[in-house]
């Protein structure tokens, strides 16, 4: 029975006091925009918040895997609009004559693993820094998928996939419960498979876990395929929730993955956080964008807000003893 | 001395990796030439040059931030809203609305520098929370919509679509702008400083460089020119929008990587990033040319910015590649 508060303590990464920030801020954050507008409390609104949450929580999976290596992805909106692409372009749609069904959907995720693939191989077989090989498969990604798509919007019509947003199960649209699992899947793997406890030891410290025999090129590969595949499985979920593919369907996703990651506490440096503190962090962005549209403030300043929070938050987090030199 | 000398060292040297580039370029216009007889007159030389001088000076720009071993990813935020403030302001301020964009850029181009160096978080990080709170404040003063330049605003704009003896203002402005970064980097304190501090941040430390300090004015530098190179696509293009540099992020960093500056820094500079722009340029002429559909020009400019790095970086630099 002990263990289980140390269970506890481990799933919040260690340092409680510095853990538990995240989960206070979002605990205020609610409290604060329950008391200015009551509707924030309704079920109503609830289940938007949910709903709006779903994409940003896949994504956020995958990216906090490779940020807990201490490397980046920027390819989430590349690899999530090939994602889109596909599904919409497979499944039956009011651009061509086909019709896979649920087919399309794995070939969507197929699709998204293979590109976050390239990138772990450009990464480590030609050895460049992450940011670099996935800004090129951010743009790699992006100009396919507006090439196939012929720079318009394309409708997904069919029913079966578009029930992922519209279908709900006890009350939830089944994109949230889609998301829900991304989340444990995302935990057993973090927690549970040697590949978590590499990825962490990698983000710790590199040149120890190499030398404690941590084959590192086949983790990273394997790290940023995994991160492929939740992006894919968020490329999904927004196609069905907007029931098309266009060129702009990942502008802004970036950004609100990095936030949630880094509003949740996982420390840039690596090897410091995980998929909980995510958890946490797209909690606090989503309710504070639905909070300020309750407040009346102009949605365009969200971007200008969640900016500010990644600074806030990285000034807070880093472990700045271990950085001598920051680039 | 002899005993060092092979092909190997030849092909590894410094200077190869600045002539790679011009050599390319030259081998580009060749090719252009040969395939379109006429290209190489003044007339379609100008126009080049012209349309590459939004692209130059915005990659003038980030070369201080790659030469220093960082990266500026809020480029495109800030020549976006310095565009959406010229177009905003035109009307009531006249001429003035022209340092008013410009200065907002240097503004934050100081508060990526200051976030980067004084809460030592890293610059891709911190240019890419500074360009979410610039896209922001750009949506937000334009509500979110293009704003046209109207027929009052454009007499002040003019100017800058003009040309003299020939020669259109932009290539000039992009002309003064590259030489001043040019000798700002090569003769001035900060110049040298900048590029001990890409070559080795510690012995840099340790000869009593102020790094803060050029950090700081390098990405103020970045800022600044990224509002410039906005300016002059606003007045080019007649309109402001919030949105309207957001195609340049990849181009601008693209140019300055295949000019030959390494993204690890202390290697490189401005007459290198003059070459990679003349080259990305000419590539999407080319592109149109041979009929590369204009959406597939992403997918180019990524493939070709990896494989970029993936030549000039020094890996003996980086200890750990993350």
């Amino acid at each position: 029975m002990s263990l289980i508060p140390g269970r506890i303590a481990t799933l919040f990464g260690g340092r409680r006091w510095r853990s538990l920030a995240p989960l206070a801020v979002l605990i205020v954050l609610c409290v604060l925009i329950a008391i200015a507008n009551p509707n924030f409390i309704e079920v109503r609104n609830l289940v938007r918040l949910a709903n709006s949450a779903a994409v940003p929580l896949t994504l956020a999976m995958g990216l906090t895997f490779i940020i807990l290596m201490g490397s980046i992805d920027l390819s989430v909106e590349g690899t999530l609009s090939v994602s889109a692409m596909v599904v919409v372009l497979l499944a039956a749609n009011d651009g061509n004559g086909n019709d896979y069904g649920w087919w399309a959907v794995l070939a969507a995720i197929v699709a998204g693993t293979a590109m976050g693939f390239v990138s772990g191989l450009v990464q480590t077989m030609l050895r460049i820094p992450s940011f670099m090989a996935t800004l090129g498969m951010w743009f790699i990604g992006l100009g396919l998928s507006v090439y196939m798509l012929g720079g318009s919007a394309i409708k997904l019509n069919d029913a079966s996939i578009r029930d992922l947003a519209l279908h709900r199960f006890l009350g939830l649209p089944v994109a949230v419960w889609v998301a829900f699992g991304a989340f444990l899947l995302a935990a057993v793997i973090q927690y549970h498979t040697k590949l978590g406890r590499h990825i962490l030891a990698i983000g710790g410290d590199e040149d120890v876990a190499k030398l404690s025999g941590v084959n590192v090129v086949r983790v990273r590969i394997t790290a940023f395929a995994l991160a492929g595949f939740f992006f894919a499985i968020a490329g999904v979920l927004a196609a069905a929730q907007l029931g098309q593919s266009h060129a702009v369907i990942g502008d802004g996703r970036l950004f609100a993955a990095v936030t949630a990651v880094v509003v949740g506490g996982t420390a840039l440096t690596g090897g410091e956080g995980g998929v909980v503190n995510t958890l946490i962090g797209v909690l606090i962005v989503t309710v504070l964008a639905n909070g300020m549209i309750l407040l009346g403030i102009s949605p365009y300043i969200q971007q200008t807000v969640q900016g500010l929070m990644i600074i806030a938050a990285v000034a807070l987090s880093l472990d700045r003893v271990r950085l001598r030199i920051v680039k | 001395m002899n005993e060092g000398f092979s092909i190997r060292r030849v092909f590894e040297g410094r200077w190869t990796q600045g002539a790679i580039p011009l050599v390319l370029l030259v081998a580009l216009l060749l090719i252009i030439e040969i395939a379109a007889p006429g290209f190489l007159t003044g007339e379609t030389v100008a126009l080049l040059f012209a349309n590459t001088a939004v692209l130059f000076i915005l990659a003038t720009g980030v070369t201080f931030a790659i030469l220093l071993g960082g990266i500026d990813l809020s480029i495109q935020a800030v020549a976006s809203l310095a565009s959406v403030i010229l177009a905003q302001l035109l009307p009531s301020l006249g001429l003035a609305a022209f340092p008013v964009a410009i200065l907002s850029g240097l503004a934050f181009g100081i508060l990526s520098g200051v976030v980067h160096v004084k809460l030592r978080v890293p610059s891709f990080v911190a240019t890419l929370a500074t360009g979410g709170v610039v896209t922001g404040l750009a949506l937000w003063v334009s509500n979110g919509r293009a704003i046209t330049i109207e027929e009052g605003g454009r007499e002040n704009t003019a100017w800058i679509n003009a040309t003299v003896a020939g020669i259109p203002v932009v290539v000039l402005i992009s002309a003064v702008i590259g030489i001043a970064a040019f000798l700002a980097l090569r003769y001035t304190r900060f110049g040298r400083q900048a590029i001990a501090v890409g070559a080795g941040e510690p012995a840099a430390w340790a000869a009593g460089i102020n790094v803060d300090r050029t950090k700081i004015i390098a990405f103020a530098a970045s800022g600044m020119l990224a509002a410039i190179a906005g300016v002059v696509l606003a007045a080019r293009l007649s309109s402001g929008s919030p949105v309207l540099a957001n195609q340049l992020l990849l181009p601008a960093i693209a140019a300055v990587i295949v000019g030959g500056t390494a993204i690890t820094g202390g290697l490189g500079g401005v007459a290198r990033t003059a070459v990679g722009a003349l080259i990305i340029s000419i590539v999407r002429i080319g592109m149109t040319f041979v009929g590369v559909n204009i959406f597939l020009e992403n997918m180019v400019f990524g493939a070709v910015l990896i494989a970029a790095v993936a030549i000039t970086i020094d890996r003996s630099k980086i200890a750990v590649i993350k």
